[in-house]
């Protein structure tokens, strides 16, 4: 019993703190996405009563487009990680797989251009998508297709960057035989490398879904129309201002939002922490 | 196998190629035409290229790597290394609040800004019609004292009272070789608002509603010739000063407004260092700045490499803690940055609660920065623990086994052995997640908004702001917008995170890899 004690005990003090700490602010929200006052307040530990109202009103309540937003977002993210990762991937397939010149330069200029944040030229996208818009209001600032456009220029270089250490991976004598066979290269692509590669391009596809559906700043630049925002920027307008009286609906929505991508993500834990990891370790 | 290669060698796989390639293209031809229309000509020029990149790519057999490469590289081209260059191309602007547009365009607005009223406001009850030849024309009553006429935009009629037809309040609403247009008419056509209608000498009548018009002068008056701007009232003459204004030739600071974007060679990056004004929050914003990355790493890091410790052996709930302590990880960051905000709350926060305190969490600058970086290690701590124990796990047990051996005690293994292997593997991402809380605009601008701070007092860089949000507030947040300003900071903030990454990549050997 002291052995275990002196082994075990301190670190399931140290566990368990941890997650109190983790676990903490969700329980808040839950706790105030069931409850009848509007505040992210902690008047007792235990729900007094569970309320639906917040759930109610996020799908009845004509000032929050819910669902519009939701949709949005869903369509933004989506065609994003699908488009990203069919471009991204015959890039990487390209590097990693072709002969040209110039390959090597390439590579460190991909590495260079993945480093710099996209919000660092904010002002300049920003300027740009104005004066688009001018003459071609459909793809110019204020429209989806004109975000949806920016974010798959900011994931080329990280996407391309990632699919390229995956492509690595696949072992090039299968694409060597499909060449004996007398395959080109946009054959090998397609019936040797995309069947084999379908997993993680899956994968980095979601990550890619992740990554837009938690993005804001360009978003809030970009969608001002209340109909045309994503969850991100109409759940944080919807509070802004207004402090005490909305976190109801606001913790409502946040938990709904939030569901489905604890779940990609926690199902792809694995890959996400490969990919977070990869490039650094490999030396 | 045929069917397959059917959709890749053939007639079939031609005609999908064309079409598609037809359609790509017709799309960019349109958005050319109407891009030249407006003037972008750069992007007209590179919507250009790239068609002319794209069919030269998929029409020609020679050009196999680039078939894959196109698409990618025209986005990355478009959405990141074009703005990064024009961020470069601004910093070196004149490029703010009244001074946006373009030249012309100032030219235009300071022409149609230039007019006064005359001394007494004269105005004038009047009837929107047109002439016998078409043209637009005004009845003008002056009812009071019995004055009426017709003025077009180049000659004014006298007409006597007999003349006209008087309405019951002495308005006149009828006169020779003048036909009224009707108001359903005139609603949504702007055309004859725009007319400068004769009056007398330097003045004109300007409508200004359906019924009333009002006297005016032209006070400005631009000189294409010289490029100048001429005050015609007080004689001063204006000329472009070079940095997108023109300014009085006697009195540098007298300028007409609006201006134009106007280059101002490295004047920005100049501002930066001697403009008392800038240099001063920018100074604090960058220690700060690299205080809260520090920080924030540290004690994320701290924490989540004491977990992975702490769960690297097997134990009792170890799945069970692991799933939990990730979740902060998995949460949309935007929702519990927000969620954190609320609790800090002063009135209604959790954390006063909880603590028996009522601190405004957010007016204060050392509780707000204590703020921020508890938030961050709610935020960070998952992912260091994820990569500690990925990089414990890397470490070859014969190592330790032998140290053991040897007779090391723990502490001595973990100390001699464990660390040094480990901070050599973690190195490049501490650095890499350095780097990216130097930029971390979502947490800042989310939680505290960079505050607190003296909006008052005009103060621009709150307490918590870092280099990026302070640069978001001086692009888009203030009074001024400032974009030539904030790109200059953008331009610096580049260089240093080059410096920090190519760093952590020299560390990390990635390089060598193809090197």
């Amino acid at each position: 019993m002291k052995k275990w004690a002196r082994t075990n005990l301190w670190r399931h003090v140290i566990s368990l703190g941890m997650c109190a700490f983790a676990l903490f602010p969700l329980y808040l929200v839950i706790l105030s996405s069931f409850s009848q006052t509007g505040s992210l307040q902690l008047t007792s530990f235990a729900p007094s009563a569970i309320s639906w109202r917040n759930y109610k009103l996020l799908f009845n309540s004509p000032a929050i487009p819910y669902l519009t937003w939701m949709k949005n977002s869903l369509v933004v993210a989506g065609t994003v990680a699908i488009v990203s990762v069919i471009v991204g991937g015959a890039s990487a397939f390209a590097f990693s797989r072709l002969k040209f010149r110039g390959k090597k330069l390439g590579i460190q200029l991909l590495l260079l251009v993945q480093m710099f944040p996209a919000i660092l030229a904010i002002a300049a996208v920003y300027v740009i998508m104005e004066r688009v818009y001018r003459f071609a209001p459909r793809v110019g600032l204020g429209t989806q297709a004109g975000l949806i456009l920016v974010y798959l220029g900011g994931a080329m270089g990280v996407n391309i960057w990632l699919l390229k250490g995956f492509v690595d991976s696949i072992p090039i004598e299968l694409d060597e035989a499909a060449k004996i066979d007398g395959a080109s290269p946009v054959q090998t692509y397609w019936l040797i490398f995309v069947p084999l590669a379908t997993p993680v391009l899956a994968v980095v596809a979601l990550m890619s879904f992740i990554g837009t559906f938690n993005e804001f700043i360009l978003a809030r630049l970009f969608l001002v129309d209340m109909g045309n925002r994503t969850i991100a920027v109409g759940l944080q307008a919807f509070i802004a201002g207004q402090y005490s009286r909305n976190w109801g609906p606001f913790a409502a929505g946040s938990i709904l939002a939030s569901i489905p991508i604890v779940i990609i993500f926690l199902s792809l834990q694995k890959y996400i922490i490969g990919g977070l990891t990869a490039g650094s370790v490999k030396g | 196998m045929a069917t397959v290669n059917m959709l890749f060698r053939g007639k079939f796989a031609l005609i999908t190629k064309l079409i598609v390639l037809s359609g790509i293209s017709a799309i960019l031809v349109l958005l050319i035409e109407s891009a030249l229309a407006k003037k972008e000509y750069t992007i007209a020029l590179f919507l250009a290229a790239s068609l002319a990149a794209l069919c030269y790519t998929y029409l020609s057999a020679r050009t196999v790597p680039m078939k894959f490469f196109l698409p990618g590289l025209l986005l990355l081209f478009a959405f990141v290394v074009a703005p990064i260059v024009y961020t470069v191309v601004m910093s070196n602007y004149n490029y703010k609040t009244g001074n946006i547009i373009s030249k012309q365009e100032a030219i235009t607005q300071i022409k149609g800004l230039g007019v006064e009223p005359d001394a007494n406001g004269t105005t004038f009850d009047i009837v929107v019609g047109k002439t016998s030849t078409g043209e637009y024309a005004i009845l003008a009553s002056d009812s009071p004292n019995h004055v009426y006429f017709v003025s077009t935009a180049t000659k004014k009629t006298d007409l006597l009272p007999s003349q006209v037809t008087l309405n019951a309040d002495g308005v006149a609403t009828a006169a020779p070789n003048f036909t009224v247009v009707p108001e359903a008419q005139l609603a949504g056509n702007e055309d004859y608002a725009k007319i400068n209608f004769a009056y007398a000498d330097k003045y004109f009548v300007s409508v200004q509603g359906l019924n009333v018009g009002a006297v005016f002068r032209q006070s400005l008056k631009y000189n294409p010739a010289s490029d100048t701007v001429v005050n015609l009232i007080d004689g001063k003459i204006y000329k472009d000063n070079g940095r997108g204004n023109y300014a009085n030739v006697n009195d540098s600071a007298d300028i007409l407004q609006p201006g134009w974007r106007a280059t101002n060679w490295f004047a920005n990056y100049g501002k930066l260092f001697s403009d008392p004004l800038v240099r001063g929050p920018l100074f604090r914003v960058f220690i700060w700045t690299v205080a809260f990355a520090f920080l924030t790493v540290l004690s994320s890091f701290a924490f989540g490499l004491l977990l992975a410790l702490t769960l690297n052996k097997p134990m009792r709930g170890r799945r069970f803690y692991r799933g939990v302590l990730v979740l902060p990880y998995a949460i949309p960051s935007v929702m519990s940055i927000l969620i954190w905000g609320g609790m800090f709350d002063t009135e209604f926060g959790a954390i006063n609660h909880l603590l028996g305190t009522h601190i405004a969490w957010f007016q204060n600058a050392s509780f707000a920065r204590t703020a921020v970086i508890l938030v961050n290690l709610w935020l960070a701590f998952p992912y260091f623990y994820l990569i500690s124990s990925g990089a414990l796990q890397a470490i070859p047990s014969e190592l330790l086994e032998a140290a053991a051996i040897d007779g090391a005690n723990p502490r001595q293994i973990f100390k001699k052995i464990t660390l040094p292997l480990l901070m050599q593997i973690l190195t490049p991402l501490l650095i890499a997640s350095f780097a990216f809380n130097f930029n971390n605009f979502n947490l800042i601008f989310l939680l505290t908004g960079g505050g607190p701070k003296d909006l008052l007092g005009g103060q621009i860089a709150g307490a918590t702001d870092i280099l990026i949000s302070y640069t978001y507030q001086i692009a888009f947040g203030s009074n001024t917008q400032d974009l030539g300003l904030a790109s200059s900071i953008s331009v610096i903030i580049f260089f240093i995170i080059a410096g920090i990454s190519l760093y952590g990549l020299r560390k990390s050997k990635v390089l060598e890899t193809f090197g």
